[in-house]
């Protein structure tokens, strides 16, 4: 094989639908497997597909070799095509170009119409006119001759502005509770969390999260805003989200000698009592509790109406004892004493910032006014002759004709 | 009697008029006379008029469009279909696409009928200007996409008709069907291409990644790509006829898996009950 042909190849419709089909296929993939688990899933839920599974990287599809290769593929194919296209695109758009008609296309001229009512109708439709020597050639949206391209060019846009912005993103995620500092040295500010609410339906559902903030900077300069679900807050470049929140309770120990240990606990954490081999779980900490039929305990709202604790406790590894609590309620076991009280919300907030966002925009946008130029905006010719009328497109030739033949029938007196 | 009443007594009206309708269409294409044809025309004006009301009515309910859960988008989507139909029908005049078409809208309509209509409040998430672009486009997107599938099922039956020499017909000529069903898809791709975009727009805003490949989002991203390869093919391979008409319907099983399957089958942030 040639080069010249090994990138007509590289560049022809043909591998580009391969590729689309190929994409599609493989995403399917990871829509129906489970992403991003332990090997050992996929051996035990698969047995005679497992080892298929991850070698072929189904279990982590869109971040594979394999998808990556295809996603390079197809950047390949659509730059080599649409430079392949693009001259010739460019050419026609100058205003000299008139395509040839079809030889079997039809002749939309009417026996008694007007040919200069409808070259008026033509010209307030804003068709550009070219007289020439057997009467006239109007053309209109020669523009859209460039639509496939700048549709092209916005999908290459997004697939390597989000593919830079995953490489160089930085983002993390993190919990505050009221009055804490989260630090962000490398931007140059930190973040203070003043205050963490929940906003109330009158049903008790919650309405929204909010989280106060505090942004504080060196020189002392300081400026607060409240962030919540779908209202991020900027900071330089880099964004803030409220993404969850939750119970953080006191716990208190006390010992046989009088002496105390004091800990944080959240919704499924444990804390190691060493003195007596203590584990204290927190199953759960209940607002507003109420008991399922089967016994489990489960919060009508997070309005701290009817608060409960459910703890566990275990000696040595071993199951001791399960107990739901009131706030303040001493737990007794041997000569320990545990008391939870005091919960307090937590915000939960992911930060972000991705330098291939504004690239995925512009992206997006070049695609869809290259949509919008290929499907609304497409090159219109008409070649009206003494005896004939006849149209040139491409896109759309028979709503075309449609539109051409009741500009005629608008030429004869007799609209439809 | 609350407004949930005669919400609920307009949208099974509305159903009623939809299902009279597809039938009528069907005596019309079987009969050939005009007058059943603006009998059908007039059941379906009836039908979107009631279930148009029906959704204000929901509108004042809720204090927002009807976008957030399963039975609000089926309903949402009903209307669509229903909407670019009407829109094709006083464009071009084509009474008897109202035979393939009708009885997709009462399939989604019948489908929405059975899930729970209650109207919830709205989740943080789903709280943003966004929804509406979002599933707005979405409503007209996948509504051209079924009125394409109609029109594309229309050409293989009118050419079988053409095959067996079956006389005189209301449909409008394949040549036509197949034009259409290309137009109504360049338009619901737009729209869907639209509907990607303002997700991820208002995924950046509520979840920090406009794209996280949720099962939602890749098999809108699938659709996209089937409907991709029609385009190309149709456009520079000159696709026309059965294959491209076979390739309308596929596009549109995507659609709806999109839309029922991904909801109900393959767990995703999207799932809104």
């Amino acid at each position: 094989m040639t080069i010249d042909k090994f990138i007509r190849r590289l560049t022809s419709l043909g591998l580009a639908i391969t590729l689309f089909i190929f994409i599609a296929a493989y995403s399917i993939i990871g829509t129906v497997l489970p992403q991003g688990l332990q090997r050992e899933f996929y051996i035990e839920s698969y047995p005679s597909l497992g080892s298929i599974i991850t070698t072929l990287q189904f279990d982590q599809v869109y971040s594979s070799w394999i998808f990556r290769i295809l996603l390079f593929l197809f950047i390949v194919n659509l730059s080599g095509c649409t430079l392949r296209i693009l001259p010739g695109q460019l050419k026609k758009m100058n205003k000299d170009h008139f395509p040839k008609p079809k030889l079997d296309g039809d002749n939309l001229r009417a026996e008694n119409m007007d040919l200069q009512k409808f070259r008026g109708i033509l010209e307030k439709k804003r068709y550009a006119i070219v007289e020439d020597e057997k009467g006239f050639k109007a053309s209109k949206h020669r523009i859209g001759n460039i639509g496939s391209s700048v549709t092209h060019l916005g999908i290459i846009i997004i697939i390597l502005g989000s593919f830079v912005g995953n490489i160089f993103a930085q983002e993390g995620f993190f919990n505050m509770l009221p009055g804490d500092i989260k630090g962000f040295p490398e931007y140059g500010f930190s973040l203070r969390l003043d205050d963490f609410r929940l906003g109330f339906r009158d049903n008790g559902t919650v309405d929204q999260y909010y989280s106060d903030v505090t942004v504080l900077r060196p020189g002392g300069e300081q400026f607060g805003d409240t962030m919540w679900v779908n209202n991020p807050l900027k900071v330089d470049k880099v964004d803030f989200f409220q993404t969850s929140y939750g119970w953080a309770s006191s716990l208190s120990i006390l010992g046989p000698d009088g002496d105390e240990e004091n800990g944080l606990l959240r919704n499924g954490e444990s804390y190691f009592y060493q003195p007596g081999h203590l584990t204290v779980y927190l199953y759960g900490y209940f607002p507003n509790m109420t008991l399922t039929s089967q016994g489990e305990p489960l919060t009508m709202t997070e309005q701290e109406l009817n608060p409960y604790y459910a703890v566990i406790l275990y000696e040595f590894g071993n199951h001791v004892a399960s107990e739901i609590l009131e706030p303040g309620q001493e737990l007794q076991y041997k000569d320990y004493t545990l008391i939870f009280q005091d919960s307090e919300l937590y915000t939960g907030i992911t930060y972000r910032r991705d330098f291939g966002y504004i690239f995925v925009m512009l992206g997006s946008f070049l695609m869809t006014l290259g949509l919008i130029f290929s499907f609304y905006f497409y090159p219109k010719h008409i070649q009206v002759e003494e005896n004939s009328i006849r149209t040139i497109t491409r896109q759309n030739t028979w709503g075309f004709d449609y539109q051409v033949k009741q500009m005629v029938q608008q030429s004869t007196g007799k609209e439809e | 009697m609350d407004l949930v009443y005669f919400e609920e007594l307009m949208f099974t009206l509305a159903f009623g008029g939809y299902t009279l309708s597809a039938v009528v269409f069907f005596v019309f294409v079987a009969m050939k006379k005009d007058k059943v044809g603006k009998a059908a025309i007039g059941l379906t004006l009836f039908g979107f008029g009631i279930h148009t009301v029906a959704i204000i009515l929901r509108v004042i309910e809720s204090g927002r469009l009807p976008f957030t859960n399963q039975f609000e988008f089926a309903t949402s989507f009903a209307w669509g279909i229903v909407l670019c139909y009407l829109v094709l029908h006083f464009a071009y005049r084509f009474t008897g696409v109202g035979a393939f078409v009708m009885p997709i809208a009462f399939l989604v309509m019948g489908y929405a009928s059975m899930l729970p209509k209650e109207i919830k409040p709205l989740m943080p998430a789903l709280q943003s200007g966004w929804l509406y672009l979002h599933v707005g486009t979405a409503v007209i997107s996948y509504g051209s996409f079924a009125v394409a599938a109609g029109l594309a099922a229309m050409y293989i039956i009118g050419e079988r008709q053409k095959a067996t020499g079956d006389g005189r017909t209301v449909l409008p000529k394949s040549e036509v069907c197949d034009y259409l069903s290309y137009r109504v898809i360049a338009f619901g791709y737009l729209m869907l291409t639209l509907v990607i975009v303002t997700g991820a727009i208002w995924a950046k805003y509520a979840w920090s990644r406009y794209w996280a490949w949720d099962p939602k989002e890749t098999w809108s991203l699938i659709t996209w790509l089937i409907y991709s390869v029609y385009i190309h093919l149709r456009f520079n391979r000159g696709w026309k006829g059965k294959p491209a008409a076979w390739f309308a319907v596929i596009g549109f099983i995507s659609v709806i898996f999109t839309f029922i399957g991904v909801n109900n089958i393959l767990p995703s942030i999207h799932s809104y009950r």
